[in-house]
């Protein structure tokens, strides 16, 4: 069975990067697709929100287009955002101005 | 081991499934949902794309075996705890594939709402819809009995 939820890929050190530092967010993009019920599982999968959270979320993917799901470090940020991608969510890292 | 089966009308079921093949080949080629995170370097993202396809393709391939010769003779589908994410997982990448092939020319709204006529549709973009609908209701299915089995594990720590 696909490590879904435990597969976390290196990420290899370059000198070159971009400033990735601070905080990131991770952004849930909406599409017309996914299953409205199919999205509140893959978030409480993936993220371990409860069911009325991974509700809110889903809502406001389906309403408003997007949804920030996590804010954090931006290694543990890709780590969510490859799982979501693992789900077929379609998801984008931005920086966390407020922090 | 949480098991359920799932009695399929054959005469319904197999004109689609050559569809649900052609699409689950089709995505060989790529992602179902195109990977859009910005600030990776190439060989990273490329360890990223390649990770995700052999995912994708093993989640597909796990959505095919239901479909084998034991399926022919009996008409059932067996799914449990085993291959549920990932029957899941393959019927959303199967669903995304056929919205932005076969059914591209669809909008949206309707796809959303659920408004789509069927019988007004003309072939092979019907029984495209037709695979999008049947893979929506496996995986409704899936969800309803199977899916308690997913949520063991996953919690995110605090930022």
């Amino acid at each position: 069975m696909p490590a879904a939820d435990t597969l976390t890929l290196p990420r290899p050190e370059t000198g070159a990067a971009p400033a990735l530092g601070g905080a990131w967010r991770v952004v849930v993009l909406n599409d017309p697709v996914n299953l409205m019920s199919y999205v509140v599982v893959v978030f409480r999968r993936v993220l371990g929100f409860d069911e009325a959270t991974a509700r809110k979320h889903m809502l406001e993917v389906h309403e408003q287009g997007r949804s920030v799901v996590w804010s954090g470090l931006r290694e543990r940020a890709e780590h969510y955002a490859f799982i979501l991608q693992q789900w077929h969510l379609t998801t984008v890292l931005e920086p966390d101005e407020t922090h | 081991m949480k098991r359920i089966e799932v009695k399929l009308h054959l005469p319904a079921v197999a004109p689609l499934l050559d569809v649900i093949k052609g699409a689950a080949d089709s995505l060989r080629d790529g992602l179902a949902a195109p990977l859009r995170v910005e600030g990776l370097d190439a060989e990273f993202r490329g360890e990223w794309e390649a990770e995700l396809a052999a995912a994708q393709n093993e989640d597909v391939r796990l959505l095919l075996a239901l479909f084998g010769s034991e399926f022919f003779g009996t008409g059932i589908v067996a799914l449990d705890e085993g291959n549920a994410e990932a029957v899941a997982r393959a019927c959303a990448a199967v669903r995304l594939r056929l919205r932005g092939r076969a059914l591209a020319a669809l909008p949206d709204e309707a796809l959303e709402a659920g408004s789509v006529e069927a019988e007004q549709l003309e072939e092979p973009v019907r029984r495209a819809f037709m695979c999008y609908v049947f893979l929506g209701t496996l995986l409704e299915l899936i969800l309803s009995h199977l899916g308690s089995a997913f949520l063991g594990g996953g919690a995110a720590p605090s930022a």
